[in-house]
C-alpha cells in the first residue's frame, strides 16, 4: 500500500494497518463512488409545497434529507456521520423537485465549530429559543422557526446514525460519543474529534460546504489534558484524527470536475498565535503534520500560520512534511496579516483568530459572511484605458497613463461594490435594523456564524458579526509588467511613440519579433527582485487598495482588498489583447499574486522579495504567491534548509500567503499520458489541491508550464 | 571587479542558502572544466545562435564586419572580433552577451545583500569562479566587507594560489571548498595545465591555521576514478583537522556546449560521465578508509 509523492521520498509508517487500508480505499473513490449512487432526496408530491415561502420550502428539504438520506458507517471507522448524497458535491441543496434542485448552497466560510465543541447544538437551539422570544411576531421570526426546524432535522439524522450504531460492538465509542456530542459540549479529545466532524458531514450532508479552521487551536486543550491525565496515548489519537482526515476524503471520486476534484474548500489552519498572542502549537499541530505526511492526503489544504518567533523545530518539521508534494502545505504570515487586519479595524483579538474561508482568503472564522469579487485589471487597461488599441491615445507621459489607469480602476472597483451596496440597506438606518434586501434560504449555516441567531438574520441577510464582499485584483502581475514596459520603452528610452507600441500591439507583435524580444529579455519584470518594477507594483496594490476603502460606509458590507485569479488566467486568456511586455494575445498568464511565467529568472528568492514589496498589508483578504520547486531543489537536508530559508525569508520580507510546491514536470506528462497510473498524485492549484489526473487538460498544460517556467 | 554571474538561492555550494558570486579568470585549464566562461581574465563575447531571430543589428553595429548573414545563417568570425561589445548592446535576444561585467565591490554587495532575508544562521556568499583567489585583493575586499555586515562566507577555490594570501584569508573565510581534482601530478599536469603541489600544500596550510573545508573531488571516469587516487585522498583528508568532510562530484559533459557559446569546440566527454554505481563504490571504499563522505 503506498501513498504517492511527488519527490521520491518514502513516507513514514505510524498509523495501523487497518487505518492506512481505509485511507487508501477513499483516496482510491471506494466512498465517492457510494456517493454518486444516490445524488438527491425528491420533494415531489409533497402537498402545497408549492405555496410555502422559499424558506418553509428549505426547511422541507432539509428534513427530507435528514430522514432520507443513506446512512454510511465505513468498516472500522473510528467516528461516524457521512455526507451521502452526490448532489451536494455539485454545490446545491441535494434535493429535487420536478428533476431540478431548488435551492443553492453556501461555500467560502468557516463555521463557527468552536461554539459546537464549548455549547454543543443543544446550546445553539437555547440561543434560537431565547432569540424567538424577543423577535415573535417581528419580520425576523420566519427565520428563527427555520433554525429551530433545521435543528429538529438535525435530530432526525442524528438519531438514524445513533440507531445504526447501537447494536454493534465494533462501534462502541463511536456510539457512546455520538450520544454525547455534538447535541452536549465535548469533554475529551476524542468526543471533540467527533463533534466536529459530525457537523461538519451535516453541513455537508445539506450541500454546503465549510472549511474546517484551526484545527489544533479547537483540540489542543482537549488532547493535553487527555495526555495529562493518562486517558490516551499520542498514537491513540493519532489513529482518530486519521480518521476525520480520512473521512474526508469520501467525496473522491464523485463527481467530474473542470478544475479537480478535491476543492471543496475545507481548509485547515494549524499554528499561530491565540487572541491573547500565545503560541497555538500543541501535540495536535504535530499530529496533523504526522498525518499528512504518512498518508499524502490532499483534500484538507492546510496552512500554517508563521511569524517571527516560529519554532526552528515545526519550522522543520513542515519542511519535511512539505517536501513530499502534493501541495498539502501552504503558510501564511500572521504578522503581516494580522497587522493588515487591525490597520482595517478589525479589534486585536478578532484578528488574531484569523483562519479563512476554506480557501485561503483571510476571514474571521463563524463570524464572517463572505464573497470576494473578482475582476481582470489587464482587460482593463488594454481595453479601458488603451480603447483596445483602435484609437491614438494621447498620454504625454507615464503619469497621465497611469492615472487615466487608475480612474478606470476606481470605476471598475466602485461600479462592482455599489452593485452589492444596493442590495443591504443603506447606512443611514439604525445599525440593528441594516440588513439585506433578498437572499436565499441559508438555515444551515447561520446557525453557526456568530451573529446570526442573536440578529434573527441569515448568513446572506446581512446575520453575521463581519459582512465582507472584497474585491479581488487579478492579472496583477501582467498590468505592472505592462505599465512598466510601456513606462521603459515610451517615455524612458523613448524608443518609439505610444501611438506607434499600440499599432504594434493592435498588430499582436506581428513583423516586431525584435522589439518583442527586446522587451522580453532586457527588461527584469516584478518577480526579479527589480527596485524600480517592484516600487509600481506597490504602487498599484496601494491605490486598488485606497479605492477598495473609500466605499466604506456605504452599507453594511465591508470591501477589503485582495489579489486573485485562482484559475481565472485560464478562462481570461482568449479575451485578452496583445500586452506591452512582450506577451501575444491569448497566451495564459500570471496567477494569484505571482509573476507572469517565465519572468521569475532570479529564482525564488527574488519572487519572496518582489511579492514582500508590494504592500501586502493593505491587501486584507490575501494575497496568494505561487511558489513551484523541482523535486531536486528539496532533496536531503539541503532541501529541508531551502525550504525553511525560504518560509522564514517569506515571513522577514512582508510576504502574506505563500503555497509551495513539489512538482516534476517530467511526471506530470508522464501522468497525462497513463492517468491510471497516477491516479493519487496531488497538485496545488490555488486555494485548494487537484488530483492531477482529474483536471481537464487545459488545467493540467497550465500546472506543467508553471512547473517549466515558461 | 570581472563578474561572470551572481546567482541566488543556491543550496550546494556550501552551508544552507548562499548567494554565488562567480569571478572571471582562472589560472587552471581543466579538461572538464564545467564554466569554461569563466577561465579567461577578459570579457569574451558568448553567442548563442539558437535564440539568435536574424534581426541583423549586430552586423550594423560591428566596425569589422564580424557578423555575416548568408542564407539565414548568421555567422560570427571571432577572428575579426576585437571584443568591443557593440553588438551584444544591440542584441535583442541577448543571443551575443559579454561573458563577464564589471562590477564594483559595492554593486556586488548590494547584490549579495537582496537575499539576507534567506540565509539563516548558515548561509550566506560563496566566491566562486574561475578562480576567486586569482583576484586576491578583490576577494579580500568582498570577504572583509561582508564579514564587517555579518554575512556567512565560503570561498571555492583550486588551491592554485599565493601561499602568502593564508594569513589575511583564513580569518575571513568560514569554510573552503577545496577542489583536489587529482592525485596524480603527471595527470594533473596533463589535464590542468598546471602541478598540483601548490594545491596540496595551501590546503595543508591553511589547515594547520584552522580553515574549515569541504574537500571536494572531481570524479572522472577513465582518467581519475581509480583506488590508487581514492587512497591518496583519503590519506589527504585524514592529515586535515579541519575539514568537515570529502564530497565527490561525478563529471557531467555541460561544459562543452558553452564551450560552442565561447566559439570554441564542444569538449564535453561522455565517455567520461561516471555511473552511479562508480559513484557508490568510490564512496564506500572512502569510507571504509575512514574518510567522512558525501
Amino acid at each position: 500500500m503506498e501513498f504517492y509523492t511527488q519527490s521520491g521520498l518514502v513516507r513514514p509508517v505510524r498509523l495501523s494497518e487497518k487505518t492506512r487500508q481505509f485511507a487508501y480505499d477513499s483516496l482510491h473513490h471506494k466512498y465517492g463512488l457510494d456517493t454518486r449512487k444516490t445524488d438527491a432526496v425528491a420533494l415531489d408530491g409533497i402537498p402545497n409545497f408549492e405555496d410555502l415561502t422559499p424558506l418553509e420550502q428549505y426547511d422541507i428539504a432539509v428534513r427530507e434529507i435528514c430522514q432520507n438520506a443513506p446512512i454510511r458507517i465505513c468498516d472500522g471507522e473510528l467516528i461516524s456521520g457521512a455526507a451521502t448524497l452526490g448532489g451536494a458535491i455539485k454545490h446545491v441543496v441535494p434535493a429535487t423537485l420536478n428533476g431540478e434542485y431548488m435551492c443553492g448552497s453556501i461555500s467560502h466560510l468557516t463555521v463557527d465549530f468552536d461554539s459546537v465543541l464549548k455549547y454543543g447544538i443543544t446550546g445553539i437551539r437555547a440561543r434560537a429559543e431565547e432569540s424567538l422570544k424577543k423577535y415573535a411576531k417581528s419580520e425576523r421570526e420566519p427565520f428563527l422557526r427555520s433554525c429551530l426546524n433545521c435543528l429538529d432535522s438535525f435530530d432526525i439524522w442524528h438519531k438514524r446514525y445513533l440507531d445504526a450504531l447501537k447494536d454493534s460492538p465494533e462501534y462502541a465509542d463511536n456510539y457512546r460519543n455520538l450520544k454525547k456530542v455534538p447535541l452536549q459540549p465535548a469533554e475529551n479529545f476524542y468526543e471533540a474529534v467527533q463533534s466536529i466532524w459530525f457537523t461538519f458531514a451535516f453541513l455537508r450532508l445539506c450541500g454546503n460546504w465549510p472549511g474546517i479552521g484551526r484545527i489544533d487551536y479547537m483540540l489542543g486543550e482537549y488532547l493535553e489534558n487527555d495526555l495529562k491525565a493518562g486517558a490516551i496515548t499520542l498514537d491513540r489519537a493519532r489513529e482518530i484524527l486519521a480518521h476525520f482526515f480520512i473521512k474526508g476524503c469520501e467525496w473522491i471520486s464523485g463527481g467530474n470536475y473542470v478544475s479537480g476534484d478535491a476543492q471543496h474548500y475545507q481548509n485547515i489552519l494549524i499554528c499561530g498565535t491565540d487572541e491573547n498572542g500565545k503560541e497555538v502549537t500543541n501535540s495536535v499541530t504535530y499530529l496533523v503534520l504526522d498525518i499528512l505526511e504518512e498518508l499524502g492526503i490532499s483534500d484538507f489544504p492546510t496552512s500554517v500560520r508563521l511569524n517571527k518567533n516560529t519554532d526552528e523545530k515545526l519550522l522543520r518539521r513542515v519542511a519535511e512534511v512539505m517536501r513530499f508534494g502534493g501541495g498539502m502545505l501552504a503558510v501564511y504570515n500572521e504578522d503581516l496579516i494580522i497587522d493588515a487586519m487591525t490597520s482595517y479595524g478589525y479589534p486585536l483579538k478578532e484578528a488574531r483568530s484569523f483562519a479563512n474561508d476554506g480557501c485561503w482568503e483571510v476571514q474571521v472564522p463563524g463570524a464572517t459572511d463572505f464573497q470576494y469579487m473578482p475582476f481582470d485589471s489587464l482587460a482593463l487597461l488594454q481595453r479601458k484605458t488603451l480603447k483596445e488599441y483602435a484609437e491614438n491615445p494621447d498620454f504625454p507621459d507615464f503619469e497621465s497613463l497611469y492615472a487615466q489607469y487608475v480612474k478606470n480602476l476606481s470605476d471598475e472597483v466602485t461600479h462592482m461594490c455599489t452593485s452589492c451596496a444596493r442590495n443591504f440597506y443603506p447606512a443611514d438606518v439604525p445599525e440593528k435594523e441594516r440588513r439585506c434586501k433578498t437572499a436565499d434560504p441559508c438555515t444551515l449555516v447561520s446557525l453557526f456564524e456568530k451573529g446570526c441567531i442573536e440578529k434573527g438574520l441569515s448568513y446572506l441577510e446581512g446575520g453575521p458579526v463581519y459582512c465582507v464582499r472584497s474585491p479581488h485584483i487579478g492579472g496583477f502581475a501582467d498590468t505592472v509588467n505592462s505599465l512598466y514596459a510601456i513606462k521603459k520603452l515610451v517615455y524612458d528610452e523613448k524608443k518609439l511613440s505610444l501611438s506607434e507600441f499600440i499599432e504594434i500591439l493592435k498588430n499582436n507583435w506581428e513583423g516586431e519579433e525584435a522589439l518583442r524580444q527586446y522587451v522580453l529579455t532586457h527588461y527584469s519584470y516584478y518577480g526579479s527582485d527589480n527596485d524600480e518594477v517592484d516600487m509600481l507594483a506597490s504602487r498599484l496594490l496601494t491605490d486598488f487598495a485606497d479605492i477598495c476603502d473609500s466605499m466604506d460606509g456605504k452599507c453594511g458590507y465591508r470591501f477589503p482588498a485582495g489579489v486573485s485569479t485562482f484559475g481565472r488566467q485560464l478562462g481570461w486568456a482568449p479575451q485578452r489583447l496583445a500586452s506591452p511586455h512582450g506577451r501575444k494575445a491569448g497566451e495564459v498568464l500570471a496567477a494569484n499574486c505571482s509573476p507572469t511565467p517565465g519572468t521569475d529568472i532570479n529564482g525564488a528568492t527574488a519572487v519572496i522579495r518582489s511579492y514582500g514589496k508590494c504592500n501586502l498589508r493593505r491587501m486584507v483578504t490575501g494575497a496568494a504567491l505561487d511558489i513551484k520547486l523541482t523535486p531536486s531543489s528539496v532533496a536531503g537536508e539541503d532541501g529541508i534548509g531551502a525550504l525553511t530559508a525560504l518560509m522564514r525569508g517569506f515571513v522577514a520580507t512582508g510576504g502574506c500567503f505563500m503555497q509551495p510546491d513539489v512538482l516534476d514536470a517530467a511526471v506530470l506528462k508522464e501522468a497525462q499520458e497513463h492517468p491510471e497510473n497516477y491516479q493519487t498524485l496531488s497538485v496545488r492549484v490555488s486555494g485548494w489541491n487537484a488530483r492531477f489526473v482529474t483536471l481537464n487538460k487545459e488545467w493540467q498544460d497550465m500546472v506543467i508550464a508553471q512547473n517549466e517556467g515558461k | 571587479m570581472k563578474i561572470t554571474k551572481i546567482q541566488r538561492f543556491c543550496m550546494h555550494d556550501g552551508p544552507g542558502v548562499r548567494t554565488v558570486v562567480f569571478l572571471a579568470g582562472c589560472p587552471l585549464r581543466c579538461s572538464w572544466c564545467h564554466n569554461p566562461e569563466g577561465q579567461s581574465f577578459d570579457t569574451e563575447i558568448l553567442f548563442e545562435a539558437k535564440k539568435c531571430i536574424n534581426c541583423g543589428a549586430c552586423a550594423a553595429a560591428c566596425p569589422m564586419g564580424a557578423h555575416s548573414f548568408a542564407a539565414g545563417v548568421h555567422a560570427f568570425d571571432r577572428d575579426k572580433c576585437i571584443s568591443c561589445m557593440k553588438c551584444t548592446k544591440v542584441c535583442c535576444t541577448k543571443a551575443l552577451e559579454p561573458s563577464a561585467v564589471d562590477m564594483t565591490a559595492d554593486e556586488i554587495l548590494a547584490f549579495v545583500e537582496k537575499d539576507r532575508a534567506f540565509y539563516g544562521k548558515e548561509g550566506g556568499v560563496t566566491l566562486s569562479g574561475g578562480e576567486p583567489l586569482a583576484h586576491p585583493r578583490k576577494a579580500i575586499e568582498l570577504l572583509t566587507e561582508c564579514r564587517k555586515r555579518n554575512i556567512g562566507t565560503a570561498v571555492e577555490t583550486s588551491g592554485y594560489f599565493d601561499a602568502s594570501l593564508l594569513s589575511e584569508l583564513v580569518p575571513l573565510v568560514d569554510i573552503f571548498l577545496w577542489d583536489f581534482k587529482d592525485s596524480n601530478d603527471t595527470r594533473h599536469k596533463e589535464y590542468t595545465g598546471v602541478s598540483n603541489e601548490k594545491t596540496k600544500n595551501n590546503l595543508l596550510l591553511a589547515d594547520s591555521m584552522g580553515a574549515k573545508s569541504i574537500l571536494r573531488c572531481i570524479t572522472v571516469k577513465g582518467v581519475n576514478a581509480e583506488k590508487e587516487h581514492w587512497g591518496k585522498i583519503a590519506k589527504l583528508w585524514k592529515s586535515l583537522n579541519h575539514s568537515l568532510y570529502a564530497e565527490l562530484i561525478p563529471y557531467h559533459a555541460m561544459g562543452g556546449s558553452k564551450m560552442l557559446l565561447l566559439g570554441r569546440p564542444d569538449n564535453g566527454r561522455p565517455d567520461w560521465i561516471p555511473t552511479q554505481e562508480m559513484m557508490n563504490e568510490a564512496k564506500e571504499y572512502l569510507s571504509a578508509l575512514g574518510v567522512r563522505v558525501k
